[in-house]
């Protein structure tokens, strides 16, 4: 029993840390597509008085990646409905050149108010509407969302990494009389910590196969029967095997560092 | 310079330096030299002892073990040196979680024997201090005088250059003694292996010419 403790007080924290990092890969791959939407879907509505090329506006601001005319029939048609044709054709003459123009990049405010007065200086380009308000709060709120995630995910992190450690320590002082004996007969550092790495290492290892576990359940089982949109269409991005390895590096590497710290910070032996 | 230990104005100091518990000594020790070490409790001898393996720093003075200076060692040579020291406490210092036959072997798992030739090495060692039937046994299930002899073989495994014993026969019975002595005479005959012993009382059994230093009032003075 008192086995079993021992090694659920050092594999639960270190699941914590699994299950935080596996949570975000996820997270970043399920989202990514919608992130993506966010960055590029937006555009900003150019009009000038004669037609442009996309020459012409990158000329302006290396910002702009695409170019798109509004089919000015089109508008005119349903601006001037029920009007003669030779109104229609008048109204046509009359109308200004419309663009929907597309960016590179995810610009903040000012960088577009930027690009907007780039195109304004202009004499041919009559009006540049940016819609930065709007747009710029969908993409911060999911980035704000995204850094909350990271933070808590850090959080958890560190207060788990403090819990190896402590536990590592009762194993230290569980184990510290044969070390000190070992040390004494010149056994070298990595012999004395032999047994906690062994063990550390183990655990590592059985982290890692529970936050899997955990994953698969949600991917294979779960995710088909939740009724969520997008957890069906992105199923295949749940859990992929390369996490898997991920995970392990990471545990492992955790493992090593809480062992040597542990095994570090004792002075020499004192009896 | 056949000196396996020498020691000039040595002074040891526990509390950083400020509880001086030995001052001033001066003596060498020659291969193949049998060392009695006696004083009062609380002289001193175990202090001693303790910075011949290297446990405690001199404070003053020149302290050279195997060759090596102990005052400016690094931990990676004190780990070699250790490995030439077969060191013998008074509580035994077996590792409990161990077998017997695990125990005795433990120089030789840390000089990178095979198993194979652990398992051989345990059996003679055992031979030797009469333990043969108790290999696979915890030292827990022994008696005082059964781990010391474990204890015994354990610094006996390697053929050690020098072997420190701390009170070995402290309070064990007269027959787990006796095998004590035997073998400590024996390696010291045979192998001239270097000893010296911390003991309240010199055996009277004792066949080896042998050297005898007293510890008192923090100096360490020879008796001829
Ligand atoms: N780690 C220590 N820190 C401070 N004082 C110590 C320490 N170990 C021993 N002493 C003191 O040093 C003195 C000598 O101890 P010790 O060498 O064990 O004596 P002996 O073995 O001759 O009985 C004693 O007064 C003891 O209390
Ligand atoms: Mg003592």
């Amino acid at each position: 029993m008192k086995f079993i403790k021992n090694h659920l007080m050092f594999i639960l924290p270190l699941m914590a840390i699994l299950l935080g990092i596996e949570f975000y890969l996820v997270f970043d791959r399920t989202t990514d597509s919608y992130e993506k939407g966010l960055k590029e879907g937006y555009t900003m509505l150019v009009v000038t008085k004669k037609p442009v090329t996309l020459q012409k506006l990158k000329q302006l601001n290396p910002h702009i990646a695409t170019l798109e005319a509004i089919k000015r029939e089109q508008i005119v048609s349903e601006v001037a409905q029920g009007v003669s044709k030779q109104s229609k054709k008048e109204i046509l003459a009359a109308l200004p050149y419309f663009y929907n123009v597309g960016l590179d990049s995810y610009l903040g405010t000012s960088a577009l108010e930027k690009i907007k007065k780039d195109l304004e200086k202009d004499s041919n380009i009559k009006r540049v509407e940016t819609f930065g308000s709007s747009y710029s709060s969908a993409y911060r709120l999911f980035a704000f969302i995204k850094f909350l995630l990271k933070v808590f995910i850090g959080f958890m992190g560190i207060v788990s990494l403090f819990l190896i450690i402590k536990q590592m320590e009762i194993w230290k002082y569980a184990h510290r009389e044969r070390m000190q004996v070992m040390e004494i007969f010149g056994a070298p550092l990595m012999l004395r910590a032999g047994v906690l790495f062994k063990v550390a290492i183990f655990d590592a290892f059985i982290a890692t196969l529970l936050t899997s576990a955990v994953f698969l359940y949600v991917k294979f089982v779960w995710a088909a029967q939740s009724g969520i949109d997008l957890m069906m269409q992105k199923q295949d991005d749940l859990f992929k095997m390369t996490d898997m390895a991920i995970l392990l590096g990471v545990a492992l590497l955790l493992v090593i560092v809480a062992v040597y710290t542990v095994v570090f910070s004792s002075k020499g032996v004192q009896e | 310079m056949s000196n396996v230990i020498s020691a000039k104005n040595l002074t040891l100091a526990y509390d950083n330096g400020r509880k001086e518990i030995i001052k001033n000594a001066s003596f060498n020790i020659k291969k193949g030299d049998f060392v009695f070490i006696t004083g009062p409790s609380g002289s001193g001898k175990s202090t001693l002892l303790k910075s011949l393996y290297g446990q405690l720093k001199p404070k003053e003075g020149n302290l050279v073990v195997g060759g090596r200076d102990l005052a400016n060692i690094s931990s990676r040579q004190l780990q070699e040196l250790r490995t030439h020291m077969g060191i013998i406490f008074q509580d035994y210092k077996l590792i409990n979680e161990w077998t017997v036959a695990k125990n005795v072997v433990l120089p030789l798992m840390i000089a990178g024997y095979s198993l194979d030739v652990q398992e051989t090495q345990a059996h003679r060692l055992l031979k030797h201090v009469k333990l043969s039937e108790h290999a696979d046994k915890y030292p827990l299930e022994l008696s005082g005088g059964e781990q010391q002899r474990v204890g015994v073989a354990r610094a006996l495994a390697k053929n050690p250059v020098v072997i420190l014993a701390d009170e070995p026969t402290g309070n064990l019975d007269d027959y787990s003694s006796n095998v004590i002595w035997d073998l400590m005479e024996n390696a010291c005959q045979q192998l001239e292996t270097t000893v010296l012993v911390v003991t309240h009382k010199i055996p009277t059994i004792f066949s080896l010419p042998y050297r005898h230093f007293i510890i008192e009032s923090k100096g360490v003075y020879e008796v001829h």
